[in-house]
């Protein structure tokens, strides 16, 4: 009898099995279109971003172009040794995380600033025109950013030289103490209109009514600003930190890189793990030390872009990336 | 009268407030074109008032520079040429892989989506970080000297803009749409191109913008991937000529002025003049796209 219930059961079963395997092929039809694609881009992916992943084990390697990658010895840990003995190292993650905390909050300064400052402009035509003008720096590529801060900086006929400093010309292309404060105005130049842009629309899509009442009540501008407009932004000014200290050991290979224009003389101030990535890999073929700097930023870039993202899905889970 | 009403009951310091905000804000703006004046007047002062340095007003119109660039036009319009082709190309692939990538993902009843999101959320977090890039580039796929390595690493697709288009699609086009679609009859492929993609025109705007300016002002690539003078972009171009000025310099006690004549490289104002030709493009789409991009820096800046 419990035979007979089980060869049935093992039949129905048998039945279902095939029948679900039907469904599944018929699924698998159907999605097909929607499997190819998505081809180009998943070989896309694996390229570009994951086989690049594995390619981390570079830095654990000797490589030796003679033998092959693949042949080449296991060295351990040895490159990141040989990085973080070198005064290059200090310098570059010196430089990196200095630029940063202090361009993070520089940056955010200046952007709520010009952004409160577009929204107090009564006309609104003229803010129009203004708005635009101010974001077009960020559209300019760094060899022609390098171009423009050449014509003020070149020693015997930049602008500044020949205008300001004719009796005692400057060296500003081989003196590395100039170039924290002109790669600050640099920086100010290119970026602050555009990171202005989200407060803007921040600003803008506060309650008109808020200011009314309080106008009505009798407050200021500035206490406006103080008590209505700053506590509003206060989330996304808030989430754009965390966002920036998550990328703090990434800098923009262009400034420090072309708009220096490459110059050993300012490696002092201008060298940041970017840089020194390039220079190791091309300038001076030492991809040992320039992969374990570049892992080690990847690495450190990881943790902290988890980390600061777990606090910004806290905050607003809407913003997180995941 | 309603309107003088409301002057009148301006607070107190309301409108120093606002002229305030205006003096400050044209400051900025005055800062932010300065410097594009600068290069525009350099190149067109003669040479010879040069040797008295950069001046806003040059001393000596000139189009010499302008003459020199057409003299060397071999060389520019070739790089020219190479960067709207690279720009174009890539643009379009661009677009076209990462609406394709992003149309599935949207799909809610497609099962492995939440898998391949997260394969492709994860490039966002991670990555092998330049060098070990530079290998699998270079040693798995061989692409130095060739017009692939502008437009393969790292730009044809990134997870940040499949999730903008994959969000535009779940919340602009109605899911009922696409189902009515299939009881017609119709087939994925036909979705994708006849619905998806029409309906998505903002999106792939900004998207297509945004992949055009940096294709536009790559040069990164050229100086990772390039070496061959005859695949020089406008930008690798500019780079490479600014170098070779800089090794000259430290090299040669000449002066400036002979030492660019004796070795046939542009002279000054000719740079500028050069670095113009490769923003003009910029300048002139920028007043008809700021919108788009501006929209784009908003969302992207969230996100970013």
């Amino acid at each position: 009898m419990s035979d007979i219930k089980k060869t049935r059961s093992s039949e129905f079963d048998d039945v279902l099995k095939e029948q679900r395997k039907l469904q599944r092929k018929e699924k698998f039809k159907n999605d097909f279109p929607l499997y190819m694609m998505m081809l180009p881009g998943i070989l896309y992916l694996i390229a570009n971003n994951y086989l690049p992943m594995f390619g981390i084990l570079l830095a654990f390697k000797r490589i030796n172009y003679a033998v092959g990658i693949l042949k080449s010895p296991w060295v351990g840990l040895d490159n990141f040794e040989y990085l973080f003995k070198t005064k290059d190292a200090f310098i570059m993650i010196r430089n990196t995380l200095a630029y940063n905390a202090v361009w993070i909050v520089m940056d955010l300064a200046i952007a709520v600033f010009i952004a409160l400052c577009m929204n107090e402009i009564a006309q609104r035509k003229i803010a129009k025109i203004i708005q635009p003008i101010i974001c077009f720096p960020s559209m300019v590529s760094a060899v022609i950013l390098s171009f423009l801060v050449y014509a003020f900086l070149s020693h015997s006929y930049g602008y500044l030289n020949t205008r300001f400093f004719a009796d005692n010309p400057v060296q500003w292309y081989t003196t590395a103490r100039y170039w924290p404060l002109l790669l600050t105005i640099v920086h100010i130049w290119q970026g602050a209109g555009q990171s202005s842009v989200i407060y803007m629309a921040s600003i803008g899509g506060i309650d008109k009514g808020l200011y009314e009442s309080a106008r009505i009540d009798g407050a200021t501008k500035f206490e406006q600003i103080r008590y209505i407009t700053l506590p509003l932004l206060k989330p996304m000014i808030t989430m754009m930190l965390l966002l920036s200290i998550g990328r703090i050991f990434n800098s923009d290979f262009g400034l420090f890189y072309q708009v220096t224009l490459n110059n050993g003389m300012l490696y002092e101030t201008t060298q940041t793990i970017d840089t020194f990535v390039y220079r190791a890999l091309m300038q001076s073929n030492n991809v040992g030390q320039s992969s374990a700097a570049s892992v080690f930023q990847a690495v450190i870039g990881f943790i902290l872009v988890l980390l600061s993202n777990m606090l910004v899905r806290k905050i607003n889970p809407e913003n997180s990336l995941f | 009268m309603a309107k003088k009403k409301n002057t009148i009951t301006l607070m107190k310091g309301e409108r120093e407030f606002h002229y305030a905000a205006l003096v400050i804000m044209t400051l900025m703006m005055l800062f932010c074109i300065v410097p594009l004046i600068l290069m525009v007047t350099v190149s067109f002062s003669s040479e010879q008032s040069l040797v008295y340095g950069y001046r806003f007003i040059p001393d000596e119109w000139s189009l010499d520079a302008y003459a020199f660039m057409w003299a060397k036009r071999a060389t520019i319009f070739r790089a020219y040429g190479l960067t709207i082709l690279v720009t174009v190309i890539g643009t379009a692939i661009s677009l076209v892989m990462t609406s394709m990538f992003a149309y599935p993902l949207s799909r809610k009843d497609f099962k492995p989506r939440n898998v391949i999101a997260f394969i492709l959320f994860f490039t966002m977090l991670f990555n092998g970080g330049m060098t070990a890039s530079y290998m699998v580039w270079t040693r798995l796929f061989h692409i130095k000297d060739k017009i692939w390595a502008y437009l393969l690493p790292g730009s044809l697709m990134n997870g940040m803009n499949v999730m903008l288009v994959r969000n535009y699609f779940n919340a602009n086009i109605p899911y009922s749409i696409i189902e009515a679609a299939r009881l017609d009859g119709a087939k994925d492929w036909t979705i994708y191109s006849k619905i998806m993609v029409p309906l998505s025109k903002p999106i792939m705007t900004t998207i297509g913008l945004f992949s055009a300016l940096g294709y536009w002002n790559n040069w990164t690539a050229g100086i990772y991937y390039v070496n061959n003078p005859k695949l020089y972009t406008i930008q690798v171009y500019l780079k490479k000529l600014m170098d070779s000025i800089q090794f000259l310099k430290t090299t040669d006690l000449q002066s400036e002025a002979t030492l660019l004549a004796s070795r046939n490289l542009p002279t000054e104002s000719a740079r500028m003049a050069i670095a113009i030709i490769a923003l003009i493009p910029v300048l002139i789409v920028y007043p008809f796209i700021q919108k788009e991009l501006i929209k784009g820096m908003v969302v992207g800046g969230v996100k970013g």
